[in-house]
This record gives structure tokens, sequence and C-alpha cells, in this order.
């Protein structure tokens, strides 16, 4: 009977709860995105470097995956001593570099290009075609529509451009194999794959890559494959997904703060709307307490009628902000993944469902609870007091 | 007040069960009591509303507080029902001292075996009549069906059966205070206590009011009635008249 009359208070006061359940929502809309942007590029960054099965990198000792122009020598002795360390299933080179593309109507356009195993590689996914041959290259989609080329069309690619002419330098043609989905290219980035050798060949990189991708046996542990790795070649850094993450994390600190202070922000704010409106609430019906205390109406009876309108209130806010909250995730994801040089595939925003519950369930608990602190202060005034003031 | 006037059964008296001091002879028994508004019992600053008030109530008396405005009546009333706590003296409610109870068993003795009617009514205005009349019975753990029973037998006793689902701003203030007496008396209370209950109301309206205290009063319930008006303390068989936070007169009424 107590929290009916809560509950029928709060649809009697129909436009102020309104207002409070707009105002909370969209609180908890910015808490829910917060909570989501705190971790989001880190998980699905992780689950991007895992995708292929290769989530472990063995890089240039002290350098993250292609942070510098660094390279591994003796790639070939190298890529076989991983091999050998106990637990590594598959170890796919990657060569980094820069090609041209030859074009006889315009300038040359720089390509990010990359030298792969074609029997083991990590980079893309091929949506058309095959793995490359010999003088024979994957292109990623972009590049292929922007050119208007499919498998089986051959492009012309330098190696360096001429600053002085403005012209490219050996330059070769290849055949188009396939057309790759690149994992971690930026959207709508133009880049091409070709065999780890011929790179090497024409880059004059001989037996060099930039990193090695491995993939550990199925009932490998990760992180005790890492440990092995580094033992084996120490003159080499071998990083698990879960450092890759951490190294992300830090450099991503200033996405946590922000995300940390707009969250607490959001936070407090519907906490204190909770709390605004249960203590006017509470304010007005200072002589309905005072009457059902009077009547004998025990005071933790009083509080819980107290504590569900908090209740109700936040969680029909938080309800509303979920939905809201994940449209907005969504397009602020749109926008922030147009910056140039971020992976297409990662996301901003990742819904993590158990930090997303706890953040709302936390709002929710503290929101019910904040009505506890005016609903005192009615229970504790003199009871005699409190019902003169009423009949006033 | 047409269909008023039987009370339901479940409203006779001779309750068993309660597990506060069983039925006495004796409903209330105050001595020396004092209550000073303000400062801590200090004589200056303070306000003394009552100055040593000794009184002792039987069962089944209806008694009016009568006496100036100002004089102490609302005070002693709220000090005999345990709703506020002398300065000084002792309060005996149904057997039980007052000051020996914590808050929590006095609201237990208040919701069990005590009723209260207000000048102003104070019923809950977003339950309905038949909710505000159920409301102490769910707080006292009575099943559901039996309160609604019960609820729609107060609310015939009272005359107001077709208004079982009005909500207390639909309803008249008379009507309203009808509910308020069927609230009171939910849960077979030994005692009811009203603080000027036809304050509010026309002479007609107080009429029907005082009937509905007449019959409870017949049926055995302790009534205790602050008033200014003149016809309730006609009614009631003892008059306590205060002046000045004192008792200085108690008798019957001449009729
Ligand atoms: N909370 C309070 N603080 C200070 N003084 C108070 C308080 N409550 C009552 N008083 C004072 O105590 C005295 C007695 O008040 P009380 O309400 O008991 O009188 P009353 O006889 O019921 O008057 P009325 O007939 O006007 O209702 C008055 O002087 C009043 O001003
Ligand atoms: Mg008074």
């Amino acid at each position: 009977m107590i929290v009916r009359a809560s509950l029928r208070g709060l649809l009697h006061h129909r436009g102020r709860t309104l207002l409070a359940l707009a105002g909370i929502g969209v609180s908890s809309a910015l808490l829910v995105d917060m909570t989501m942007l705190a971790s989001g590029l880190t998980h699905s960054f992780a689950a991007l470097t895992r995708a292929q099965g290769y989530p472990v990198r063995v890089t240039p000792a002290g350098t993250l995956p292609f942070d510098s122009e660094a390279g591994i020598s003796e790639a070939a002795a190298v890529s076989q001593q991983l091999r050998e360390v106990p637990g590594v299933r598959s170890v796919a080179p990657v060569l980094g570099a820069q090609l041209y593309l030859v074009r006889s109507d315009s300038a040359s356009e720089p390509l990010f290009t990359s030298g792969i195993d074609p029997a083991a590689q990590m980079l893309y996914l091929l949506v058309e075609g095959e793995e490359p041959g010999d003088d024979e290259i994957v292109v990623s989609g972009p590049l292929a529509e922007a050119l208007g080329i499919s498998v089986g069309d051959t492009v012309s690619l330098a190696v360096e451009l001429d600053v002085a002419l403005g012209r490219p330098r050996g330059s070769a043609s290849y055949r188009i194999s396939g057309v790759g989905d690149f994992l971690f290219n930026y959207a709508g980035e133009r880049s091409v794959a070709l065999p780890l050798a011929r790179l090497q060949e024409i880059t004059g990189r001989s037996d060099e890559v930039s990193l090695f991708a491995v993939a550990p046996a199925a009932d490998a542990d990760e992180e005790a494959l890492v440990e092995r790795i580094s033992a084996a070649a120490p003159e080499l850094s071998a990083y698990s997904t879960r450092d890759l993450t951490a190294a992300l994390d830090q450099r991503l600190a200033y996405f946590r703060q922000l995300s940390t202070i707009l969250g607490s922000i959001s936070f407090g704010v519907a906490t204190l709307l909770v709390a605004t409106i249960v203590t006017i609430g509470v304010r007005e019906r200072f002589g309905e307490i005072a009457t059902l205390r009077a009547i004998g109406v025990a005071g933790h009876r009083v509080q819980i009628g107290i504590v569900v309108e908090g209740l109700a209130l936040s969680a029909g806010g938080a309800l509303l902000g979920l939905p809201i909250g994940l449209w907005m995730a969504r397009r602020l994801d749109q926008i922030l993944l147009t910056f140039p040089g971020i992976p297409a595939r990662v996301s901003f925003f990742v819904f993590d469902g158990i930090s997303v519950a706890l953040a709302i369930t936390l709002m929710v608990g503290i929101g019910a609870l904040v009505g506890v602190i005016p609903g005192a202060q009615a229970l504790r005034a003199p009871l005699g007091s409190a019902l003169r003031e009423e009949a006033d | 007040m047409s269909r008023a006037g039987r009370l339901p059964d479940a409203l006779e008296r001779g309750r068993a069960a309660s597990n506060l001091a069983d039925p006495v002879e004796v409903v209330i028994r105050a001595s020396g009591v004092q209550k000073v508004y303000g400062r801590s019992s200090s004589e200056e600053g303070g306000v003394a509303a009552l100055r040593g008030v000794d009184v002792v109530v039987a069962s089944c008396e209806w008694t009016a507080i009568v006496g100036p405005s100002g004089c102490g009546k609302s005070t002693l009333l709220n000090v005999l029902a345990g709703i506020d706590a002398p300065t000084a003296g002792t309060v005996e409610l149904l057997g039980n001292d007052l000051g020996r109870l914590d808050e929590r068993a006095r609201a237990r003795l208040r919701l069990l075996r005590v009723g209260f009617v207000f000048q102003r009514f104070h019923l809950l205005p977003v339950l309905t009549a038949a909710e505000n009349i159920e409301l102490p019975m769910a707080e006292a753990g009575v099943a559901r069906r039996d309160r609604r029973q019960r609820s729609r037998e107060l609310l015939d006793f009272v005359g107001l059966g077709g208004r079982t689902d009005h909500r207390p701003p639909q309803l008249s203030g008379g009507e309203q205070q009808r509910v308020a007496i069927a609230r009171a008396v939910a849960n077979q209370p030994d005692v009811v206590f009203a603080d000027e209950p036809t304050g509010e109301l026309d002479s007609r309206t107080s009429a029907q009011i005082l009937e509905l205290f007449s019959s409870l009063n017949a049926h055995g319930t302790t009534l205790l009635t602050v008033t200014h008006d003149p016809e309730i303390a006609r009614r009631a068989r003892r008059v306590i008249e205060m002046s000045d936070g004192r008792i200085v007169s108690d008798g019957r009424p001449a009729r």
C-alpha cells in the first residue's frame, strides 16, 4: 500500500516525473556511452588482433608493431627459429613498405604495401580471387573500387619516385590475384599485398621483415608462449594481445580520462536529479509522512516508500537511457572512425554488458538510496510539530 | 448516513490477538505531565504548553477536552497518544508506560490499538477511500482479502459504500472525515483520539460525524476528543476543561 502510494504519487505528478525521467535518461545514456568508450577501443582492437588466429606479435627489440622503420634481419632464420618454439602453430611474416601506383594519366600515388607469406597471413580476408603468386598482388577493396579494377587486371607499381622528375622508377606490372578486406586498414585505405620474397627483392631489403605474427597451437597458452619466444629470441620483442592492448591502453589514457570524467559527471547529474526530485517529493509529503507515523506506520516502511520512488525514477531513467546511449554510441563511432589512421574495423564504443550493467546498477542503486536522507530527516522531525505543520 | 449505524462485526470489540499489554480497565493514566516547547525544558525561552496534568481515562469513556485556543489541548492529546514525548511526567497508555517504549514499539502500539482522527482528515490523496482504510490494516499484516472486505464494511458503516474507489480530492470534507474515521477504527483500536474532528465542517456534517462517534463509543471504543464544538462536549460523558496548560475542571456536562 505504501509502495503503491509512492508509485501513484509519481503518476500523479506526471509532468515532473516525465521531466525527471528524461533528464535521468539523458545522463544515463551519457554514462552508458562513457562506459563503452572507456574500454571500447582496446576491446575491439584485441578482437581484431586475434581475428585471424595470430594473436602474438614479434618485433624488433623495444618497438611496437609498425612503430618504427626498424626491421628484423635474417628473417628466414628467425622465422625458422620461431617455428621451432614449442606451442607455435604458424608464423606469418609481414614486411611493410611503400610502393607507388603508376598511372599514365596522373601523378603516382603512394600505396601502403605489405609483403606476406600467402600460405600464412593475417592481414586480410580474401573477398574475391585467391592468394597472390609470383608477379601477383592482392588489392584492398577501396583501391579496386577507385581504379575500377578487379581480379585478372594488371597494375603497374614502382619502388621509387624520381624526385626531380616526379616520375616513378623501377616499375613493374602485377596481375591482381584477389581483392582483400584488409583488417587493419582505416576506412577507405588503398593498399596492396604481395609475396614477401618479391617485396624484399624489389625494395632491396633482402631477408628483412617488419614483424612476425605468431599463431599458437590450439592448446598453447598465449602468455606462456610469449615467454618462450622471448627466451628463444632475446634480440626481439614478443607481445601477447594482452601486452598490445596494454600498450594501446597507455596511449589511449587520454580517452580513458575523458570517459572517466564525463562518466562521473553524468553519474553525478543523474544522481543529483533523483535526489532533488525525491527530496522535493518528501518535502511535499512531509505532512503525509507525519500522518503515516502518527497512525503507527513504522519508520522503515515509510523509508521503503521513499526508496521505491527514487528507485522507480532512476530505473525508469536508466531504461530510457540505454537505447539512447546505444544509438548515440553508434553515431559517435561513425564520426570518430572517419579520422585517418584508425583501423575501420575497430570501434571506439563497445558494449560490455558487465561494465554497463555495473554502471547502471550503481546509478540506480545510489538514486534509490539518496531518498533515504530526506526520508530520515522527515522521520526525525518531532511528530507533533510535523502534524501541526501539515494542518497549517 | 442512511446505511450507517450498525458497526460491522469485524469492529466489535473483544479482540484477543495482540502481543502488547492486555486490554485494561484504565486506558490512559497520566501524572505530572509537563510539556515545554523550544528551549530544552528551561523556564526562559521555551513555551510551557502543559504545566502538570494528571488524568485517568477509563475504558469505554468518551471524554471531551475543551478550553481556549492555545491552552494546550492538542499538546495533551499528542502526549497521551504517544505522538509527543512529555518534558516531565509519565503517561501510561493501555498498560504501557510510553516513556519506556522506544519509537518502534510506540508506533506498533498506535498502529494496532489506537486510532486517530485529525481536524484536516490527513488522508493520502493518491489512494482511494478504500485503500486509505486498508493502509493501516496492510501495515498490521491483515491479509489482502480480509482487509478488502473490512474496508468495504467500514465504508458502508460510515455511509460511503458507493465511494470506494474515489480519491480524497473527489470527496467533500465531511466525506473525507468519514473515511478518516473508518481508517481510524480499521484495526479495531481500544481508543480513538480525535483533534477537532468537526473543526472544518458545517453543523449538519458535524452532526453526522458525531453520530459515528456515538456509535463507536456505544460499541465500546474509548474516545478522547479535543473540541470547540459544544455539541460534542454535550454528547461526551466527561468534559475536561483546560486553561493555560492545566486542567481546571473535569466532570460530566450538564445535560
Ligand atoms: N512546536 C511548537 N513549538 C513551540 N510552541 C508550540 C509548539 N506547538 C504548540 N506550541 C504552543 O503550545 C501552546 C499550546 O498549543 P496547543 O496546540 O496544544 O493548543 P490548543 O489548545 O490545541 O489550541 P487550539 O485550540 O488553537 O488548537 C500554544 O501556546 C502553542 O503556541
Ligand atoms: Mg489544537
